[in-house]
């Protein structure tokens, strides 16, 4: 008796909680999109040729490269579920871009065909997710280590492809993507709102996405349902590294170069990835909030640079978002699993 | 504070030299034009001095200027360049870079109708190229360097920046020098320089390399295509107490200058380039351009060597900002 009372005085306080919660991340969402809608009503009536249509094609052309990282590591979220410090995540993800720009540049510089050349950037971007896999799967360790390790060795293979050195490359390929034009958008663009169109119908409304949000999600109930949990999750990070060596591509075409610096994207897909999650009621990833928040990202950078605003700022503002991403979801995320 | 010295270039010998080469006939205006400035990265003293001179003179001049700064990110200058000919402003100023990521990129500005300039780019897109006479800063670098070893003995050459037009031709112009010395070698593979973190990988490289050779003679020479990896180079060196190595590079940058200075320290000559002149430069060629008068496809800035032979002469001569 005395714990049946207990137990209701307990529970009182906690369905208030869980109210508060609900109310918490409705707030949360359309203050989120309020933030978004302001931001960009602050920079269209204060900048000059911000809303301009060249303006904003050139904005979705830029953010092509980060998008297809962002759905990367938004899959990795999912499939890993978003606990801060045990889920899903893939901080080698910019670093494998690197990587993967490295070997593909090289090899079109050493006169390899297209074709070869882009399986092979695919191909090592992958390799570096099933490692990832390995890691996290099999030997069990945390993601966030695990991949924190294996950026540090694929930045090192990346210095070892090429020395530190700019690599130019062209070919018929990689001058479509970079120059080409279709219906007045450009072939970058085109890329990322195909490529977006896709992550929508594969993560919403495939079999393997809803299972995805299973395995992320409620990870014992998903192996009782006989999904395959371990093989999802590894699934996870091989297509993070697809995704690498697919925006690698576009990447050394939008340059005709391999670069260094490349890791440094990092920051910017971790803020697009966590960001996308507030557009959820269970704060996890979707495509339209991975789509919104990179654009997002996209246009502060653009707005930033439009206000003649130090791009130094552009950083901090990224750190800052993830920081208050991490912190409000945190809060108002339910309890457990 | 009194070693460093933040060396702007103004005094009257440079700037009588530097008024031949621009054309500025009278006191042109920018009133009313917007100019675009784009710059690879502003974090060591050369870069920086570009960048905030030419932003300086533009704003002197009337202009409203679009100043950006891509952080040494090529992705970041490629969007830059991207948003500054969206902006379609009266002229797009641009500073340093990779040659084969920028080229496309100048090649629309130049589609889109946008007069280009730039500072150290070597492009056919551009109106204007400002620039040092890099050929001649190779050329004279490298012959006191040999020189100095007495036409004998091994370099060791920092060689990151390949892709960086004024890098290349001073590279190329040392290479073609030493072909005539059949005593003196470049060792094999070459080091890389890097960005960030300059002075310190290159003062670990070194001491690697003076570890790997020992001995007195083994190198006689360091090189590089300009000087902020040279700082750490000659720490390594002076720390290590060896002697018979000397270094050479080019910019200005106030710690190298102040080991030049130093006659125990192993720095042993600087071509110092007139870094604020050649920012005022450019500007003052899209002015010109802009009020209908000719400019030349190139503006070559005057250099000047200090050595350890001239130090004591030269630096008392250049002007410190502190």
């Amino acid at each position: 008796m005395t714990m049946t009372i207990a137990a209701e005085t307990a529970a009182k306080p906690a369905r208030a909680r869980g109210a508060l919660r609900r109310q918490g991340t409705l707030v949360l969402r359309l203050g989120a999109l309020a933030m978004f809608a302001l931001i960009m009503a602050w920079f269209a009536f204060t900048t000059r040729g911000f809303v301009s249509p060249a303006n904003i094609f050139n904005v979705i052309e830029q953010t092509a490269v980060m998008g297809v990282l962002s759905f990367g590591m938004a899959v990795v979220l999912i499939g890993g579920g978003t606990d801060v410090q045990t889920g899903g995540i893939d901080l080698s993800i910019a670093a494998n871009t690197g990587l993967c720009a490295a070997v593909y540049a090289t090899l079109l510089a050493g006169g390899s065909g297209d074709l070869a050349a882009a399986a092979a950037a695919i191909g090592t971007g992958i390799a570096v997710g099933l490692l990832n896999a390995f890691a996290v799967v099999r030997l069990g360790i945390l993601p966030l280590l695990a991949t924190l390790a294996v950026m540090n060795i694929v930045a090192g293979l990346e210095l070892t492809v090429t020395e530190n050195q700019v690599i130019g490359a062209n070919s018929t390929v990689t001058q479509l993507i970079a120059t080409g034009r279709f219906l007045g958008l450009s072939v970058l663009a085109w890329i990322f709102i195909l490529f977006s169109a896709l992550m929508t119908w594969a993560i919403h409304y495939s079999r393997i996405g809803l299972r995805l949000y299973a395995v992320g999600g409620h990870p014992e109930a998903a192996r009782a349902a006989g999904i395959n949990v371990g093989a999802y999750v590894a699934g996870t990070y091989a297509f993070s590294g697809f995704c690498a060596g697919f925006a690698a591509i576009l990447l050394v075409a939008r340059l005709s170069a391999s670069t260094t610096a490349t890791g440094q994207l990092l920051l910017a897909i971790l803020a697009a990835a966590l960001l996308g999650t507030v557009f959820s009621r269970r704060f996890v990833p979707t495509a339209g909030g991975t789509i919104l928040s990179t654009l997002f990202i996209g246009f502060l950078a653009n707005g930033f640079q439009l206000s003649n605003v130090s791009y130094y700022w552009v950083n901090g503002v990224q750190g800052v978002l993830i920081l208050m991403v991490v912190a409000v979801t945190t809060f108002a995320k339910p309890q457990g699993k | 504070m009194s070693g460093l010295k933040i060396l702007a270039f103004g005094g009257a010998a440079f700037a009588a030299m530097l008024s031949a080469s621009v054309t500025m006939a009278e006191e042109l205006s920018l009133e009313g034009k917007v100019i675009g400035i784009t710059t690879i990265r502003s974090d060591n003293q050369a870069d920086r001095l570009f960048y905030q001179s030419a932003i300086a003179e533009a704003e002197r001049l009337g202009a409203e200027v679009i100043a950006l700064d891509a952080q040494s990110n090529d992705q970041t200058q490629v969007s830059q360049i991207q948003t500054l000919i969206a902006q379609k402003p009266d002229a797009i100023i641009e500073i340093l870079g990779n040659i084969e990521v920028l080229n496309p990129w100048l090649a629309r500005v130049k589609e889109a109708g946008i007069p280009l300039f730039t500072i150290d780019t070597t492009t056919p897109s551009a109106t204007n190229v400002v620039a040092s006479d890099n050929y001649g800063i190779g050329e004279q670098l490298a012959l006191k360097m040999v020189a100095d070893m007495n036409a004998k003995g091994n370099i060791l050459v920092f060689n990151g920046f390949y892709s960086v037009p004024p890098c290349k031709i001073r590279y190329d112009q040392m290479k073609y020098v030493i072909s005539n010395f059949p005593d003196v070698k470049v060792i094999e593979p070459e080091m890389r320089d890097v960005i960030p973190n300059t002075a310190q990988r290159a003062y670990a490289d070194t001491s690697d390399m003076l570890t790997k050779y020992p001995n007195e003679g083994d190198i006689s020479a360091v090189w590089a295509c300009w000087d902020v990896p040279l700082i750490g180079v000659t720490q390594a060196i002076d720390g290590a107490g060896r002697t018979g190595i000397r270094t050479y590079g080019v910019d200005g940058s106030a710690d190298f200058i102040a080991m030049i200075e130093d006659p125990a320290s192993a720095a042993g000559a600087v071509v110092i380039q007139d870094l604020v002149g050649m920012g005022k430069a450019s500007v003052q060629n899209v002015a010109a351009h802009l009020a209908g008068q000719k400019v030349p496809p190139f503006t070559y800035v005057p250099h000047l060597i200090v050595t350890k032979e001239n130090a004591a002469e030269v630096i008392p001569t250049l002007p410190s900002t502190d």
